[in-house]
């Protein structure tokens, strides 16, 4: 299946806001894209556009050159024509089918015979772990299961294309990172494009191959997970991507504290004059710094052990921030520290980010 | 690649292309079709016969030309002078008016004690057989309401009237005319249908009302009296003045107990006087009676929203917590038992068993008189109507067929249009058509079922456009019965559909079945439950109606209900009491089996 193009769409359920706004969107052939943002920001109504079941206020959306939905062009191609999956946010499984009815539905619609019906229905089941309730009822599993069922529920009909609404939600730790473990393999079996809705952005940045950030109806960002993280676009996609998040300090107009130390630091190796200044928590080191490196005196205020990593909240001048460092921290709160870092984001004042400043000067 | 553009709406698509988008989508989900559909039909079939009737009220029909010097057709304010200011307007109007407004009380006050007293001892005492107090006491309301009428006339009747004289009179003892017929049996009768209707809906309140409310405002020193001025009688007002108000307005529209307690005695009220007229064929008055009795009806539901608005705030008062507890009636235990046996009995044993005793006897309380011929015989000798006993001949079956097909057919039209309105609210395609849905399939709660019938007669009596004239057929009772029970359907077909979501359907969309295959597979199976409750709620209520189908049917459709209407009329009491026992059999049976199989309750089913 070719590329699914977004183009200018738009929706609004009637009245002046819009759910979902001017949104430009390609979703490459075989991409495994998670559409990212918080609550609200017009996830589930862009996947719904996608499916078919939300029909857009303007624009275009179109599967290589066959358009699904575009007011502009007068055509519509209905959801049961599009041959796509869909797991509902809440699951929507049918109360009076029994899970294995469920499940053999869409084969059911496609006039699959019986026994191959009955034997791709028990794979799909097997493949989320629940072809042991195969006979119950939906009302008779528990959320996770429930879940699952609609996974394969959607699974079975080995659609080109998988639309994800937050499918993971309901799971515990354990069994989450099975079936995202699952959901790649898959991914890369079958070939399928997944477009995988979640506002968790760690889920994002381990299973995705493209990453399209939203908030308030709009794209913020579309890029690969690492590039996302390593260059946000603007202080939204920043603070939202990486946890705990990025520091972002404003410098204001009479920078003092942090935020002129910080900005005189900048000021002498670049043209630029940042609005903001943004820190990852992992880029802020303890020790003495390296040569060119900005550094300053900070006050240990807590130390969060997580395992494999320290999360320390320090005081440095007159503003909190956080900093994760991956080897023990010995210090106690109290404690006086040096850090320093390396890697900075530079935003201007509208937010958009203008540069990194690193070891290496002023990189994109 | 990060897009920040302010959104601007983009230039509107050409209008030929949008209308070819609209109708693609329309195509493949005929939702949108479909309310359009349903706001025609309810168009049609309910506010068009209120247009009608209201047109009627105010245009001259044929035959008054003379009188009032216009020709027909012609507005005219004539028949709205005849009834509110002629002379005969005391007769047409006022006195039945009056009457109206005695009844009404009178039963309200009735109903209010009885039920109240009762409602208090089956939630709030420890009165011994709580449990089968609270359901037999429900009893009367599963049978018609003028099988009290009836059993009334077998116990006090005089010779007043047509037909074998009553019980006491046969014995000796002489029963003065208000004692046989007038306001007191009507209200007597009338409450004793209606208190149970108080009972649940007070009882449901008192229920509702945590014991922990009263505790807490006695253990801060507040005195008994206070407790019950300020905290209970706030908390029962919404529920009391819902029970009032819609005793009023069911009073309001109620035909069989004022026709048959009321007519021998000249006694007049609206309904009574809205039949006559329509059947003296004075179409304008008629509809200007309908329209008032229409006015009474929307004044009182608003009054009751209004209240409900108000007290709203007390509503969600109270959870479980101490709910157990109940006042110890201690020695008084028995005798408020007692109470309550002798209500049951006087409204459901006596009645029914002075019914049952005057169709096999010949002879009032005469068991040597023993006989079936009123259910049985050949031939029955001076009864020239209807020459054999009820189960005899085709009449009585022919009647209950009908009954069976129009109000089972009106049942299931008006269970699938309340769905598919549901459907429509829930799908949100259309905002305003599902506005309108939701009102107008209100609209006939708030209008007495005589008053709707007399409505839709102006309607369909003659040909209109390419719709013939239906009065006579069968199909107009259907259509007619179907829109008055249409509120209760809609209502639990919107709520039906509110809470299944659209999300299953869509999900049937995704998975590639068809509009069709989508309601057929998934929307109607899942709703199974609310569909065949949807059928079976109307179907009990509208087995015992009198009043809607009194006003539609002629001779070639009588139904149970106006079989045995038509006997009172020939005087043939024993033969119209074992008609209505046949229909207090059926209809309390199916009650009974309803709550039974479908766990509902017979408050949601109060459309009756
Ligand atoms: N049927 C609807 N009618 C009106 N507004 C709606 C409707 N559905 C969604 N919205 C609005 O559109 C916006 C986007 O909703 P959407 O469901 O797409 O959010 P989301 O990103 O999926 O959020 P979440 O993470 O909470 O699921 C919200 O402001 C929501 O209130
Ligand atoms: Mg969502």
């Amino acid at each position: 299946m070719p590329n699914i193009t977004l183009s200018g769409v738009a929706k609004s359920y009637g009245g002046h806001d819009y759910a979902v706004r001017n949104l430009d969107l390609t979703i490459p052939d075989g991409a495994f894209m998670c559409l990212l943002g918080p609550s609200g920001c017009g996830k589930t109504t862009t996947l719904r556009m996608i499916a078919g079941l939300e029909q857009p206020s303007a624009g275009t959306i179109a599967v290589g050159d066959r358009i699904l939905d575009s007011v502009e062009h007068g055509r519509y191609v209905p959801p049961e024509k599009r041959g796509m999956g869909l797991v509902f946010q809440n699951y929507a499984l049918w109360p009076h089918l029994s899970i294995r009815e469920n499940v053999e539905f869409g084969l059911r619609m496609r006039k699959v015979p019986g026994p191959e019906r009955r034997a791709r229905a028990e794979e799909a089941l097997r493949m989320v772990h629940v072809d042991a309730a195969m006979d119950r009822y939906p009302s008779q599993l528990s959320g996770g299961q429930q879940q699952r069922v609609a996974l394969a529920r959607m699974l079975a009909i080995n659609p080109e294309v998988l639309l994800l609404d937050e499918p993971l939600s309901n799971l515990d730790a354990q069994l989450r990172l099975e079936m995202r473990a699952e959901l790649k393999r898959i991914h890369e079996e079958s070939g399928a494009t997944i477009v995988f809705v979640t506002h968790d952005q760690l889920e994002a940045l381990t299973m995705a191959t493209d990453i399209a950030v939203m908030n308030q109806g709009e794209l913020q960002q579309l890029a690969a997970p690492m590039d996302m993280y390593d260059r946000p676009a603007n202080r939204f996609v920043a603070e939202f991507v990486g946890s705990p998040p990025m520091a972002i300090v404003d410098t204001g107009p009479e920078p003092g504290g942090l935020a002129g130390s910080l900005l005189r630091h900048v000021a002498a190796r670049a043209e630029c004059v940042p609005a903001a200044v943004g820190i990852r928590p992992e880029a802020l080191r303890f020790g003495p710094p390296p040569a060119g490196a900005w550094h300053e005196e900070a006050t240990v205020e807590a130390v969060l052990p997580a395992g494999s990593s320290w999360t320390v909240r320090l005081r440095i001048l007159d503003t909190d921030l956080y900093a994760v460092s991956y080897t023990p921290v010995d210090s106690a709160p109290g404690d006086t520290v040096t850090c320093w870092t390396e890697r900075m984001h530079l935003f201007d004042a509208d937010g958009a980010r203008i540069a990194a400043w690193d070891e290496a000067g002023v990189a994109a | 690649m990060a897009v920040l553009t302010k959104a601007e709406a983009p230039p509107p698509p050409p209008g030929r292309r949008r209308l070819l988008y609209r109708l693609q989508v329309l195509r493949h989900d005929p939702t949108a079709a479909l309310g359009l559909i349903l706001v025609v039909v309810l168009g049609y079939l309910v506010v068009a016969p209120l247009v009608a009737v209201l047109s009627d009220s105010a245009r001259l029909q044929y035959g008054d030309e003379i009188h009032a010097g216009q020709r027909p057709g012609e507005w005219t304010g004539y028949y709205l002078w005849r009834v509110f200011r002629s002379q005969i307007s005391g007769l047409l109007f006022w006195e039945p008016l009056l009457n109206t407004l005695v009844v009404a009380v009178g039963t309200t006050l009735f109903a209010l004690i009885v039920g109240g007293g009762m409602a208090w001892l089956v939630t709030r005492t420890n009165v011994p057989g709580r449990k089968w107090l609270a359901g037999a006491l429900v009893v009367p309301y599963m049978l018609p309401s003028w099988t009290f009428s009836l059993a009334w006339l077998t116990l006090f009747k005089n010779e007043r009237a047509a037909g074998q004289v009553g019980i006491l009179q046969s014995v000796g003892i002489r029963t003065p005319d208000w004692l046989a017929y007038g306001p007191l049996p009507i209200i007597v009768t009338l409450g004793l249908h209606y208190y149970p209707f108080v009972l649940l809906l007070v009882g449901n309140a008192l229920r509702r009302i945590d014991v922990q409310l009263e505790d807490s405002a006695r253990i801060l020193g507040a005195p008994q009296r206070t407790v019950i001025r300020r905290i209970v009688v706030p908390l029962m007002l919404p529920a009391l003045s819902s029970a009032v108000l819609l005793v009023i307005g069911r009073v309001l529209g109620t035909f069989g107990t004022p026709y048959v307690l009321g007519l021998p005695a000249d006694y007049r009220v609206l309904s009574t006087g809205l039949f006559q007229s329509i059947r003296d064929r004075s179409t304008g008055v008629a509809s200007v009676i309908a329209m008032v009795i229409v006015a009474i009806g929307i004044l009182i539901v608003l009054a009751d929203t209004r209240m409900m608005r108000e007290h709203r705030r007390f509503v969600t008062v109270g959870g479980k917590g101490a709910m157990d507890r109940l006042s110890d009636l201690r020695r008084w235990r028995w005798p408020a038992f007692a109470l309550g046996v002798v209500v049951f009995l006087v409204s459901v044993l006596v009645p029914v068993l002075t019914l049952l005793l005057s169709t096999v006897t010949r002879t009032p309380l005469d068991l040597s008189t023993f006989t079936l011929d009123y259910w049985l015989a050949e031939r029955l000798p001076g009864a020239v109507g209807f020459p054999h006993g009820v189960f005899r001949g085709s009449e009585l079956w022919a009647a209950a067929w009908n009954s069976l097909r129009i109000v089972g057919l009106a049942s299931i039209i008006c269970a699938v249009l309340g769905l598919l309105i549901g459907y429509v609210v829930v799908r949100g395609t259309a905002p305003r058509v599902a506005a309108f849905l939701r009102q107008v399939s209100f609209l006939p709660y708030l209008i007495p079922g005589i008053a709707f019938a007399a409505a839709s007669l102006s309607l369909f009596a003659v040909a209109r456009g390419p719709i013939p004239a239906l009065y006579g057929t069968t199909f107009l009772l259907i259509l007619v019965m179907a829109v008055t029970h249409l509120p209760y359907s809609s209502r639990s077909g919107i709520a039906a559909m509110t809470q299944l979501g659209r999300e299953p359907e869509e999900a049937a969309q995704i998975a590639g079945a068809s509009w069709w295959q989508r309601m057929s597979r998934i929307v109607f199976p899942i709703q199974k439950g609310a569909l065949v409750t949807g059928i079976i709620l109307p179907f009990v209520s509208g087995l015992k109606e009198l009043s809607i189908v009194i006003m539609l049917t002629t001779t070639g459709t009588q139904l149970l209900t106006t079989l045995s209407i038509g006997l009172v009329d020939y005087g043939y009491t024993q033969l119209a009491n074992a008609v209505v026992l046949v229909i207090a059999l059926v209809s309390f049976t199916m009650t009974y089996l309803t709550q039974r199989l479908t766990n509902s309750s017979l408050a949601s089913g109060l459309g009756g």
